[in-house]
């Protein structure tokens, strides 16, 4: 059912006398999951757009399921799904009546277009919700309606921009299963996200990008290796003790905002910082293991800080 | 290579309308009635108890006079309800939505034309019918009549255009709104839709006489009254096609660039 990938080769986007994005070049193989990963406003958005022939390309070619995106537009569309940052569904219709009209959009017939409707009501969770109006789901179930319209007539390539972002943890959660369900069918799938957990559980491969160019590229393992692991934290006093004490039995410690972090870390160096502090007698008020975050994997690979942006540009 | 099946025009159609049931679906039963029912029939009688005697004294059927007024103002509101919802279907993702699916390329437009073409034709009705209560009549028989209505919606689609134009490079249908009522009320007041241009203070009266409100109400006026109608529709036909011409164009330019 599915087939095609993705391919962009030194893509290039300028709004105005901004460049959103420069020399963003990677492939997603067919049946791939690449995940998209960067802070707002690194143009994650324009890439996606730019491969739903939302927005012209300035630079660089690309091809969606072996369409070319500015030579064969239609192609492309025929190809895919796309799911945008905001669940574009109409709030007055209920999730049915929202599916049925993407159906009937899209060429089913009547009978085709309620059936298609209810069979994805059905798996998306939405069954009870199915004829209420749509002004009255959750976050999460709006968003899960978002992506089944999408989904209505099957495409090769799916694009997800942001599926997870604004929802609670269990929209999250249930976000999370739909699209592991998606991989599952072979579907090609593009996901741009903020969160290098979402990028990790769902992507084989990440491209990492910052101020519309990629910085970095692999699988989540490869990554991760990068950064070094997991991150020990350790909130305790007196904090100068804690630091000289742990800086003496490991190679990668630094102390920001009241916290201690041991960096590369792993089960073993949790266990390890206990028996060093109890040693020490000092008591710590919280000790976690915890996986490193956006803005470390950030601070390893660029030797800075993430740009922080309002969310306003991630848009255009 | 071009593949896809978006092209046609049984897609253009077909796709439109589908759009247009959803475009009319999104407005409540409720804020239809009160919009498109209500508000004119007030209009209607409200304008006719405040002007009518005043105008009788200066030989004017204020009741064969007004209702072209409340129908262009009522035009004015239907043009400006499509920026609205341009807007809104940019701002909530819809508008990015309906041009990534492969369906034809126009077909957005079209559903947003045959939409405000119906919420025209509604409203033209409900303003025609309350006329018809208070004393006005079609005295040059039925063609007249249809061109009446006919002009009245070439009126509504033109300035739709324009206002869609507006509205598609917007994300804020609030500011829109707000926007073009600022424009449309001063337009329609400095026009002859509710006195004749000769009640006008001079300086202001050839401003009155020549602006496209004053033609089109004019053509309406002759459509539906009598007399002579070539000069006057030709003149409205004109000024129309004009705009249309430079609105369509604006708002083209402004879908194309719409995400």
């Amino acid at each position: 059912m599915y087939g095609g990938g993705v391919e962009v080769e030194h893509l290039r986007k300028v709004f105005g006398r901004k460049t959103a994005v420069e020399d963003v070049s990677f492939t997603v193989e067919p049946g791939a999951v690449v995940g998209l990963l960067g802070p707002n406003g690194a143009g994650k958005t324009t890439v996606v757009n730019c491969l739903s022939t939302l927005v012209p390309l300035d630079g660089g070619r690309a091809s969606v399921a072996g369409h070319d995106v500015a030579g064969d537009p239609a192609g492309v569309r025929a190809s895919i799904a796309l799911t945008g940052q905001f669940a574009a569904v109409d709030g007055v219709l209920t999730g049915r009546q929202n599916l049925v009209l993407f159906g009937r959009l899209l060429k089913l017939d009547r009978r085709a277009a309620a059936a298609r409707a209810e069979e994805l009501l059905t798996a998306f969770g939405l069954g009870e919700a199915a004829d209420k109006p749509v002004a009255s789901y959750s976050g999460g179930m709006r968003r899960r309606l978002d992506l089944a319209a999408s989904l209505v007539v099957k495409r090769p390539v799916i694009f997800l921009d942001e599926p997870t972002t604004g929802l609670d943890p269990a929209g999250r959660q249930e976000m999370w299963e739909i699209v592991s369900g998606l991989r599952e069918e072979g579907a090609t799938l593009l996901l741009t996200t903020q969160y290098l957990e979402e990028a990790d559980r769902l992507a084989d491969r990440i491209v990492l990008i910052d101020h519309g160019r990629v910085i970095a590229e692999g699988t989540p393992g490869e990554l991760k290796k990068r950064v070094g692991g997991q991150v020990c934290e350790v909130r305790a006093e007196p904090r100068e003790q804690v630091l000289r004490t742990l800086r003496e039995r490991f190679g990668d410690v630094v102390e920001s905002g009241g916290t201690v972090t041991v960096r590369g870390a792993d089960s073993e160096t949790l266990a390890e910082v206990v028996a060093v502090l109890r040693e020490a007698c000092v008591e710590a008020d919280d000790i976690q293991l915890r996986r490193p975050t956006l803005d470390e994997v950030f601070f390893v690979l660029t030797g800075r800080a993430p740009a922080r942006r309002t969310g306003e540009e991630a848009r255009s | 290579m071009t593949t896809g099946t978006e092209a046609g025009l049984g897609n253009l159609f077909g796709q439109g309308l589908l759009l247009a049931g959803r475009n009319i679906r999104l407005n409540s039963t409720a804020d239809t009635i009160s919009t498109m029912v209500v508000f004119p029939v007030i209009f209607v009688f409200g304008f006719l108890a405040l002007f009518g005697n005043l105008l009788e004294a200066r030989g004017i059927v204020y009741a064969q006079f007004l209702p072209p007024a409340i129908v262009v103002q009522w035009m004015f509101s239907v043009a400006i309800t499509a920026a609205f919802c341009f807007a809104s279907d940019r701002r909530n993702g819809m508008l990015a939505r309906y041009r990534s699916l492969a369906i034809s390329r126009g077909a957005v437009v079209v559903g947003r034309m045959a939409a405000d073409s119906v919420r025209a034709l509604l409203a033209i009705a409900v303003i025609i019918a309350t006329g018809y209560v208070a004393g006005f009549r079609f005295q040059a028989g039925l063609p007249a009549a249809l061109g009446f209505v006919a002009l009245s919606v070439g009126f509504a689609l033109t300035v739709s255009a324009g206002t869609s134009a507006l509205g598609l490079v917007s994300r804020d249908p609030e500011a829109v709104s707000a926007t073009l009522h600022v424009v449309y009320l001063p337009l329609l007041m400095i026009s002859s839709a509710f006195v004749p241009a000769d009640a006008f203070p001079g300086w202001i009266e050839p401003f009155v006489r020549h602006q496209p409100v004053t033609a089109v109400l004019d053509a309406l006026r002759a459509l539906a009254g009598g007399g002579p109608t070539a000069g006057p529709v030709l003149t409205a036909v004109a000024w129309l096609a004009g705009l249309l011409a430079v609105f369509s164009a604006a708002a083209v330019q402004a879908f194309r660039r719409a995400t």
